[in-house]
């Protein structure tokens, strides 16, 4: 089984889940606190996911250790790279 | 290849990136999973929307975002619409 096909039939059994917590598919009656923390949940974990990103790229920027020549030479590639797009005819 | 530490403004937005996330993260949780245990005559409702509002919230978020990412390439695409041929 390839790795897609592993995480979507994760993802689909999750969602399952979700789906019969939230819409009380089974009859299962819940206490209605449970359901009123379940249902945000898909959007909740994507904002999570958002923060936790988010984070990562601050603190990776805030801990890069500056490397003056490397930055030169990459601002040299810029600007070769940007006349060279520009004779191509691209405008940006 | 010299390496000092990150300076000034990185490191400054870096951590203010790292802060603003914690701060959306504590907020968001606090709303979404501790709430709906807390009394409904609980005093710290009052800092936080009705519960909807944390669904509408950042899908309005996420609209916007994808409106200004197709915006952009929509201006990209539109600036260079006279077809040249490139060698």
């Amino acid at each position: 089984m390839t790795k897609l096909l592993e995480w979507l039939f994760a993802v689909s059994l999750v969602g399952v889940a979700w789906g019969l917590v939230t819409f009380d598919l089974l009859d299962f009656q819940f206490p209605a606190v449970y359901r009123e923390v379940a249902w945000p949940m898909p959007v909740y974990l994507l904002v999570v996911f958002g923060c936790y990103s988010l984070a990562t790229v601050g603190y990776r920027v805030a801990t890069f250790n500056d490397c003056e020549e490397a930055a030169r030479e990459l601002q040299g590639q810029i600007q070769e790279a940007k006349e060279d797009l520009k004779k191509k005819g691209l405008k940006i | 290849m010299e390496h000092y530490k990150a300076t000034g403004a990185d490191h400054a937005v870096g951590l203010g990136l790292v802060g603003f996330s914690l701060l959306l993260f504590t907020y968001y949780t606090i709303w979404v999973i501790v709430l709906p245990f807390v009394d409904s005559d609980h005093v710290v409702h009052s800092y936080f929307l009705p519960r909807e509002y944390s669904v509408i919230l950042p899908g309005i978020a996420a609209l916007i975002l994808l409106l200004c990412v197709g915006t952009f390439i929509g201006i990209v695409t539109w600036k260079n619409r006279k077809s040249k041929k490139v060698n």
